[in-house]
């Protein structure tokens, strides 16, 4: 008889998920889909608004990363105004945005994927989370602690508070960086870097452990997407959209951000909320494509900062051409770490950094723009209409846990396909393929700009549709 | 170096969510102490582990959930790492207190101050139970730490 098991929702993540597996009539993993299960509607509801409260209103989306969301939109409103902003505002935006990339990254792998590591897949659900890594690993429960607490301060210290912060406005930054606020991020960087190179110095000889989690965690082919400058450098805040494939030869490079639609379009399925973006030249599903730190690693030519770019060069190397496994998005994540801390210190250094121009001002100058950066989780699309008046009558976001749906999809199924046998749900089955979605770091709350909370429950379906099986925590 | 945390948490843009940052704005005003750190937040994290750990008295300042609304309670927390936390950059107060001795090696005398809630409506303004109630709260950190 066939079957059907359901995850939800999904633990250890942000936001709602859940998760379906399909089995044969002999208990055999026929399909897996993944569904986020809410909608808010943030494209539609902004219509009508002034376009300069964009930043403000989209960055209510997410309470990790809005500033993401803030720096994406205000890109776009600069384009709708038609201005350059200030070399010194794009520095400290570009602090903000790595400050976020950092703390954001610390809470994906410490507080939420890091547990599998150190407590083990198969280990007791109740305690394995951060509360059972500060009785195992105090030292590293405190090295995440402090990252994302390093890159939460920044982020107050510019922004004056933590989530949320209103400072990147179209135009530029609405205030300038002081002598003691600059010099306080700067102290704070030693401790930071610390705690990186010992996190990747740990991780790195655990691969070992996991060769069976790095041969099934959506590994496979896939094309690769992201932002990157006319050198090929790692960037998380300028530059143009490049595609690379499996082997890592660039598809399709320096696509200008109002360009984005002729290279990616979105499909809907009946069973998510969740847009499935892919690669219009190759069609749906075909045009499978991965964002993130993974695929940003994977496109760059060179990282640009050194103790990041030595790391990135022992990184290639666990893969021929790109490295496909998507259990190394986590390593991935502790480099991108690593060079945020590194840039920080680079731009804070800069002799204009304290230049009191910060902030272009006009009325719109055009009727579309369209913001691209890079989120933590990956490619973050802002694109926005107005009417002569300034206001909204148009909005699309695509957003990095979009990007990476159809993948996501693709590795749930092979996740299930390995390690779910028969039709009685095991906890250590169970947290694998939660494991995999984990290793993407979605963001659900963003990708349908839905609010929630990611607890997760599993259903075994017959083909009649008569749920046989259950867990749920 | 403050000896005393005031911690006050919620949402303030949903109604009596929002008491905490209601409390700590009037302690704020009231207090003006070298030893005394106030500090607002959405939700307790481990992030505020290391602060708590490093003071004699953390005064948590939050909106209940259940109980009569306007209802004042004042009462003594203890750490208890099995709290809840499937969603694990959130904590409640026993688990942030577990944190904190286990991390950091000190755990304070920790007090929890609350009103009941009567609601939890999109607006920055509490409700008039709640804000009836809340000179009491405010009168009883005080006392707490003088």
């Amino acid at each position: 008889m066939a079957r059907q098991i359901t995850i939800e929702p999904v633990t250890r993540a942000e936001g709602h998920g859940k998760v379906t597996i399909f089995l044969d009539d002999d208990g055999y993993v026929r399909d897996a889909q993944f569904h986020v299960t809410q909608i808010r509607g943030f494209e539609k509801f902004c219509e009508g608004r002034p376009f300069y409260e964009m930043p403000s209103l989209m960055a209510r989306i997410c309470g990790i990363c809005p500033v993401s969301h803030l720096v994406a939109s205000a890109k776009a409103c600069d384009q709708l105004m038609a201005v350059q902003i200030p070399e010194t505002a794009e520095y400290l935006r570009r602090v903000m945005n790595l400050a976020q990339l950092i703390q954001s990254h610390a809470l994906s792998f410490f507080h939420l994927a890091s547990p599998d590591f150190l407590l083990g897949l198969d280990s007791d659900p109740a305690t394995r989370n951060i509360f059972g890594l500060m009785q195992s690993h105090p030292n590293i429960a405190r090295d995440g602690i402090m990252l994302r607490k390093f890159g939460q301060q920044i982020i107050e210290l510019l922004g004056g508070k933590r989530i949320h912060p209103g400072w990147i406005v179209p135009g530029g930054v609405s205030e300038p960086l002081s002598v003691d606020k600059r010099d306080t991020i700067l102290a704070m960087l030693p401790e930071a870097m610390a705690a990186i190179q010992r996190t990747l110095d740990w991780f790195k000889r655990t691969f070992d452990q996991y060769p069976e989690e790095i041969r099934t965690f959506a590994n496979f082919p896939s094309l690769f997407m992201g932002l990157t400058n006319d050198k090929g450098e790692l960037v998380h805040y300028e530059g143009r959209l490049r595609f690379v494939d499996a082997t890592g030869k660039i598809v399709a490079d320096q696509i200008e951000a109002e360009d984005y639609q002729k290279y990616i379009g979105e499909a809907v399925e009946p069973y998510s909320f969740l847009k499935f973006p892919y690669y219009k030249p190759m069609g749906y599903p075909e045009g499978i494509y991965r964002v993130g730190p993974l695929a940003r690693l994977n496109l760059i030519n060179f990282v640009g900062t050194p103790l990041a770019d030595a790391e990135w060069a022992e990184f290639r190397e666990l893969g021929r051409g790109a490295v496909l496994s998507s259990f190394h998005y986590h390593c991935a994540r502790l480099i991108e770490i690593l060079n945020g801390i590194e840039r920080i210190e680079h731009i804070l250094n800069k002799s204009d950094i304290l230049d009191k121009n910060v902030r272009a001002y006009a009325d719109p100058n055009r009727l579309e723009g369209v913001g691209i950066s890079e989120a933590p989780r990956g490619t973050l699309i802002h694109h926005y209409r107005i009417n002569e008046d300034g206001i909204i009558t148009y909005a699309n976001l695509i957003i990095a846990t979009g990007h990476n749906n159809l993948a996501m999809n693709r590795g749930v199924l092979q996740v299930a396909k390995h390690f779910v046998k028969g039709d009685q749900l095991q906890e250590g089955m169970l947290n694998r393929v939660e494991a995999v979605i984990r290793a993407y770091d979605p963001c659900l709350s963003c990708s349908t700009h839905a609010v929630g909370q990611m607890p997760l429950h599993v259903e075994l379906v017959n083909r009649d549709g008569r749920v046989v099986d259950e867990l749920t925590r | 170096m403050a000896r005393t945390l005031i911690v006050g948490y919620g949402n303030p843009l949903r109604a009596d969510d929002g008491l905490g940052w209601h409390a700590a704005q009037q302690l704020a005003e009231r207090i003006e102490r070298d030893d005394v750190a106030i500090v607002t937040c959405h939700q307790l994290t481990p992030e505020l582990a290391e602060a708590v750990s490093q003071v004699d008295l953390a005064i948590f300042i939050d909106a209940a959930c259940v109980g009569e609304p306007g209802t004042f309670r004042c009462e003594e927390i203890q750490p208890d790492s099995r709290a809840h936390v499937d969603f694990t950059h959130r904590f409640d107060t026993p688990a942030l207190l577990a944190c904190a001795q286990v991390l950091y090696g000190s755990c304070p005398r920790a007090v929890l101050c609350s009103i009941a809630a009567e609601s939890f409506d999109l607006t920055e303004d509490l409700s008039n139970a709640v804000q009836a109630a809340l000179p009491t709260l405010v009168r009883q950190v005080l006392a707490l730490i003088a």
